[in-house]
């Protein structure tokens, strides 16, 4: 029908119409239920290793999950059964779906073989949340640790995965480090393939 | 006609087992998925050397038995679905479609934050979804 219709203009911000949505999430709605998470767990543990280590669990199911979902996603997809292969798709591919960007860097463990790193200047779980001095070495990137452990063992790569404050000259934050290590298994079955 | 679709979890353990007609024995179903579990294995450790890369999703037809076809397809966490079908003319192209909202169905049903990984799949929404993918691939194959 032709009409000399206006376009609507919307006064109140209630009249708009619902978008569809887009793939993103508003940084200040995820920054304020990890806040509620961390301290739901503060009230229920004794001691930091706990806390940590319940961040990690939460992680954890995180990650399995996004493990299934990227690989579904992407189409005509390989499965990783080598560990650079592995390191880089956590690196960039997961990186980029939870945070928006790739990794800072990733890199290999001088003294130790089956250690490696991924350090990133500024972690997003991380950004609001100042540790108070009494907590010691708590980190909440535990979150993160947990979620790249999940994604590792769904895999195929069963490893031990933490969370570390490095301090960077030329930086007022520490940078944040996540140190990834290997299980026995992993290494043999990768020295094997060759 | 699909017989049955089942998914079985990187350990070998019964995620979801669903069979489609009331004639035949649900046990006799089950031991068919079973033994297509060894195929499946066998294929994933001997990679033929004329075969595509070397780590497809899509297995192909595992075996076919008395009246049955195998189909099976691997996800990139080992979970394995298996499909076993009566059809005896049933195109590729097809059951790759099949897999791939199957795959879609499954991954939704594991996002679930109540999910256990590794416990039976116990949601009714995907047991609807994945009838309404069944009763579809019999429709479009027919035509």
């Amino acid at each position: 029908m032709i009409g000399a219709g206006k376009i609507k203009q919307y006064s109140n911000i209630l009249e708009k119409p619902l978008s569809k949505g887009k793939q993103e999430v508003s940084l200040s709605a995820f920054a304020f239920l990890f806040s509620e998470l961390v301290q739901y767990n503060q009230t229920q543990v004794d001691n930091i290793s706990e806390l940590e280590r319940r961040l990690e669990d939460a992680g954890y199911a995180v990650g399995a999950r996004v493990l299934e979902l990227l690989c579904h996603r992407d189409k005509g997809n390989r499965r990783e059964t080598r560990l650079l292969g592995i390191l880089s798709f956590v690196h960039s591919t997961v990186w980029k779906v939870l945070f928006g960007k790739v990794a800072d860097s990733l890199e290999k463990g001088t003294e130790h073989e089956d250690e490696y790193m991924i350090s990133e200047k500024d972690l997003l779980v991380n950004k609001f949340i100042s540790v108070p001095k009494d907590m010691g070495t708590f980190n909440c990137g535990a979150f993160v640790a947990g979620i790249v452990r999940g994604v590792l063992d769904g895999a195929g790569f069963p490893a031990v995965v933490t969370a570390h404050f490095v301090p960077m000259e030329g930086l007022q934050r520490p940078r944040t480090t996540i140190l990834i290590k290997f299980a026995e298994e992993v290494l043999q079955r990768e020295a094997r393939l060759g | 006609m699909i017989v049955c679709v089942a998914v079985v979890g990187h350990q070998n353990n019964p995620l979801y087992i669903q069979s489609f007609t009331d004639a035949d024995d649900a046990l006799k179903l089950h031991h068919i998925v079973h033994c297509s579990l060894d195929v499946v294995d066998e294929r994933v450790n001997n990679p033929k050397k004329s075969g595509p890369t070397l780590n497809e999703t899509f297995l192909g037809l595992l075996y076919p038995t008395e009246n049955y076809k195998v189909y099976g397809y691997l996800t990139n966490t080992k979970v394995k679905f298996i499909l076993v079908t009566t059809d005896l003319d049933v195109r590729d192209a097809d059951v790759r479609n099949f897999f791939r909202r199957f795959h879609a169905a499954y991954v939704d049903a594991v996002s679930n934050p109540f999910h256990v990984p590794g416990k039976k799949i116990t949601s009714r929404t995907f047991a609807d979804r994945v009838s309404t993918i069944v009763k579809s691939f019999g429709l479009s194959s027919a035509a």
